[in-house]
């Protein structure tokens, strides 16, 4: 079986990985071991992706596939098991990302069949559904949640109050776009910004933590071969500006932000996975490449499958 | 796209090997997983395995090093003095107070240098002996270069004594030099050279030395000339040598260890009042007619002749690439920075080039268990991104231990990171509950001020005393404080408890009016009150009569609205009881009780004026 996606939770102690064996798998790499903790059964194609949800909510795992269905997994009494299915689209679900925790628990999901929808945790085991219809024409790719940021004040609010959270994130699709959505007050989604560079589907987007800088940061790949940073000075508030990071050769399918944001990882088509790292004057520099092959290397191996007997 | 500077370093990835596939990543909190696979979404996707494994990928292997670990600790004691060391102090006693500094870290780099050498000399024929030796070296070369750059640029060495202080490097770092060529090229004539100088407390200016020795390097240029050692190849030689001549010196090439060496030498026969500012030229071309085309300069040789050259940015720079470890560019930048010698370079995104580096090296520290302690220090000291990088790093420190969580939350409120610590308090209640640890999850919820974490906890707790008649952790309830005001529930939970101490004290009446007034203030759940009643039975059966008339009254409307099936609130509750044949028999002897007490009651009350 063949993986297609892997990630480690928010201490690195756990491992999830999803492949096309319809399984998903948990393991307990504390200390450079590796058990196997959990095989979930559940989905009925491949499953694309996996997202932990903040340990603050629990042992909370998210799942994605082909099947069309996305699946929450929740560790109770030690047990793994299906805590919510959400049964909403038309065709396989892409990509499955959760909000930040300060906005309480919710998943965003994005499907081929365009639309993305938001499960919402209100409590007792309900999930409440809102639904963006048409998002991205042919489909959607991938799901980015940008970062909370409390808007003026800094001053702790008292306990019973919720702090004004404006909630964004950016979706990837088929229409070669990327796209920005603000919740509005009456708690509807709304297109907020379209963002054009790609001349093909984008693949994957990833919204960069926030380290204290007036700027936002958004990283985009696309089977153009292209990878782009988007940058938004949050004085104006609006307007993004792209930046060419590297054009490959073949398509890009994954970016993703080390936790401080300084380091990008991009795989690429080229059966590579190269880290990049933002320069003195701005450009953006290559510093390594992890690439295949043979040869000696001093990583620590983890044994991600086990072998069907 | 900017080149960079070399090309980026390769790392393979064992065992996968294939055509077809790709790799698929994620960033883990100190590490990176790679897989294969295979991007292409199709329904039928391949089968077949690849490579089945999952590898995990870290940069800064450093930091699990037993031995490297006390250079990070006592390194940091030195980082943190040096951050408070007083800005009045200026001129010579800052700079005297620096060049401890820079000692100190020196110092020690040298003793873990000492440390593993015991260990590979030990281990000499194993894997491990090999790379304890190959870690000596590297930083036997990093305190080759540290050294240097305290002499260049925190001594600030002017012309004349300069050469001095490169004749003692030199021979500090150029151990192998067997004494026999140290005979020959070095320690005779230099010890002559020094009497000549007699530094310090030299009376004599610069010019004055440099006319004297102007004076006896012709005068050994005579002698030569005579052909007074003529006789004697061997004495010629030397005296070429004394004289500074390049091709001389050469010959002797394999009692030179390297080119740095033929540098001073030189200097000390040509040159040696040389000013710093001149020392690049001799530098490059020491190292061009050492190596003499036959090889290329390794990083090593390009760190120290950009030291030479007086170009910080460029040792930093190559000091980044050549090393695996931050440690050693993040403290010398500090350092340096510290000497104002760092033009402000501002980095795009906002940061300097010493927080950049600093937090880089932080960052490093935050992976392992119990170092991350000395990376908070690090991220205090940058004042413009330190705190934020901070905030990322702490949230994702793994909370093994009750205490390794109180340390990590001390370190959160004392820097008043409250979200931090709500949310790392949040995390700890879920875990304690998960466990059945109520008592724990519930001081954990009020620390976070989760008032509906705090509620949920409650529920357990009165759920656990309903079906085992008694309560866990009853100090912590009994002391809840002002804490109590987080969640009606929880404030149910604290006067509940205190009704029951009040039942223990014998305080009749006051544990009565509180046990209604649970009821009548709404703050007692629907689903409870039936216990609460069950509760009043004991009390309503003393002999005293302790609930009055007008109570009594209220409690018998309490019951009504239990059992009249009226939906409120939207409980469903009420509805349940009427079938329930336990409830009703209880119902029946509530009812039964609260007649008796009222009947009681209202004599007691008619009575009391009469007697």
């Amino acid at each position: 079986m063949l993986s297609h996606d892997a990630q480690m939770d928010y201490y690195g102690t756990r491992l999830a990985t999803c492949s096309s064996d319809r399984s998903v798998k948990i393991f307990d790499v504390r200390n450079g071991g590796q058990i196997l903790v959990a095989d979930l059964r559940g989905h009925e194609g491949p499953v694309w992706q996996v997202a932990w949800a903040h340990p603050m909510y629990g042992n909370i795992l998210a799942s994605c596939s082909y099947d069309r269905k996305v699946i929450i997994w929740k560790e109770e009494n030690g047990t793994w098991e299906k805590t919510h299915e959400h049964t909403g689209h038309d065709s396989s679900v892409n990509s499955v990302c959760w909000a930040p925790h300060d906005y309480g628990l919710i998943l965003a999901c994005g499907s081929s069949d365009g639309a993305i929808s938001l499960l919402t945790y209100t409590g007792l085991g309900q999930w409440e559904v809102k639904k963006i219809n048409n998002a991205h024409t042919i489909g959607c790719n991938a799901v980015s949640w940008a970062p909370a940021v409390v808007p003026g004040s800094l001053i702790d609010q008292p306990s019973g109050q919720k702090p004004n959270y404006i909630k964004k994130f950016a979706s990837g699709g088929c229409d070669n776009l990327i796209k920005l959505w603000k919740e509005e007050e009456d708690g509807q989604w709304k297109e907020e910004q379209k963002l054009e560079a790609h001349s093909d589907w984008v693949r994957d987007v990833a919204w960069a933590p926030s380290i204290g800088l007036p700027t936002s940061t958004i990283a985009s790949c696309s089977q153009d071969g292209r990878v782009f940073v988007w940058t938004c000075d949050d004085a104006s508030g609006n307007t993004w500006s792209p930046k060419l990071l590297h054009k490959f050769n073949d398509v890009v399918w994954h970016v993703s932000w080390s936790i401080t944001a300084n380091i990008l990882a991009v795989s690429g088509g080229d059966n590579k996975v190269t880290l990049w790292k933002e320069s003195v004057d701005g450009q953006w520099v290559c510093i390594s490449d992890v690439n295949k092959g043979q040869g000696p290397v001093s990583t620590s191996v983890t044994e991600g499958q086990q072998n069907d007997q | 796209m900017e080149e960079f500077d070399g090309e980026p370093t390769v790392t393979w990835i064992p065992g996968v090997n294939s055509q077809k596939k790709q790799m698929c990543f994620d960033w883990g909190p100190g590490e990176m997983l790679v897989c294969e696979t295979s991007f292409n979404k199709k329904e039928k996707s391949e089968m077949v395995a690849g490579c089945p494994f999952i590898h995990i990928i870290r940069k800064d292997i450093d930091v699990y090093s037993k031995i490297l670990r006390k250079l990070f600790n006592e390194s940091h004691g030195i980082f943190v003095g040096l951050q408070r060391i007083e800005e009045e102090l200026t001129g010579k006693s800052r700079k005297a107070q620096l060049v401890r500094v820079s000692k100190n870290y020196r110092s020690v780099i040298r003793a873990c240098m000492e440390e593993m050498h015991q260990f590979a000399v030990a281990d000499k024929d194993s894997a491990i002996g090999r790379q304890f030796s190959s870690q000596v070296s590297i930083l036997s070369a990093v305190e080759l270069i540290w050294n240097l750059c305290e002499i260049l640029f925190i001594e600030v060495a002017p012309a004349g004594p300069l050469l001095l202080y490169l004749l003692d490097w030199v021979r500090l770092h150029v151990c192998e030099v067997d004494s026999l060529s140290a005979d020959v090229l070095g320690s005779e004539n230099p010890s002559k050279h020094e009497s000549f100088w007699n530094l310090p407390g030299n009376t004599q200016t610069l010019t004055e030395l440099e006319l004297r020795w102007q004076h006896w390097h012709e005068e050994c240029e005579r002698h030569l000339q005579d052909g007074t050692f003529a006789s004697n190849p061997h004495l010629e030689s030397l005296c070429k040598v004394l004289l500074g001549d390049d091709a001389a010196l050469l010959e002797h090439k394999e009692l030179l260890s390297n080119w740095y060496h033929f540098l001073v030498t030189r200097l000390l026969y040509s040159q040696p009042t040389v000013k710093p500012m001149d020392l690049h030229l001799y530098a490059q071309s020491s190292l061009d007619l050492f190596l003499g085309g036959e090889s290329s300069p390794e990083p090593l040789d390009n760190i120290l002749m950009a030291a030479f050259e007086f170009d910080i940015h460029q040792v930093i720079k190559e000091c980044s690439i050549a090393l695996s470890n931050w440690w050693f560019v993040a403290h010398l930048t500090d350092l340096l920075d510290h000497c104002k010698l760092l033009q402000s370079h501002n980095l795009y995104f906002g940061s300097n080039m010493r927080e950049f580096l600093l937090l880089e090296y932080a960052s490093g520290l935050f992976a392992h268990h119990s170092l991350w302690q000395l990376g908070v220090d690090y991220c205090d000291h940058c004042p413009e991104l330190g705190r934020v990088s901070l905030e990322l790093h702490i949230e994702r420190i793994p909370l093994t231990t009750e205490q390794k969580a109180l340390k990590v939350l001390r370190v959160c409120e004392q820097r008043q990171m409250t979200e931090q610590v709500r949310s790392i308090c949040k995390v700890l209640a879920m875990k304690a509950v998960r466990n059945n640890r109520l008592g724990s999850a519930l001081s954990w919820s009020i620390r976070a001020k989760d008032a509906a974490f705090a509620t949920l906890v409650s529920d357990r707790f009165l759920r656990d005393y309903c079906e085992r008649g008694c309560f866990s952790d009853l100090d912590l309830i009994d002391n809840l404080g002002p804490a109590m005001m987080l969640s009606d529930r929880l404030t149910f939970l604290g006067k509940y408890r205190e009704f029951h101490r009040l039942y223990g004290e014998k305080c009749f009446v006051d544990a009565a009016s509180l046990l209604l007034s649970l009821m009548t203030s709404q703050i007692a759940p629907r689903s409870f009150w039936m216990t609460l009643l069950t509760d009043a039975l004991p009390l309503l059966e003393q002999k005293q009569v302790i609930f009055s008339a007008e109570q009594t009254y209220e409690l018998l409307r309490c019951l009504e609205d239990l059992t009249s099936g009226r939906p409120l609130c939207g409980e469903p509750d009420a509805q349940q009881l009427q079938d329930d044949d336990i409830e009703t028999t209880k119902v029946e002897i509530l009812r039964l009780a609260l007649a008796r007490n009222l009947a009681r009651s209202i004599i007691k009350e008619g009575s009391l004026e009469g007697s």
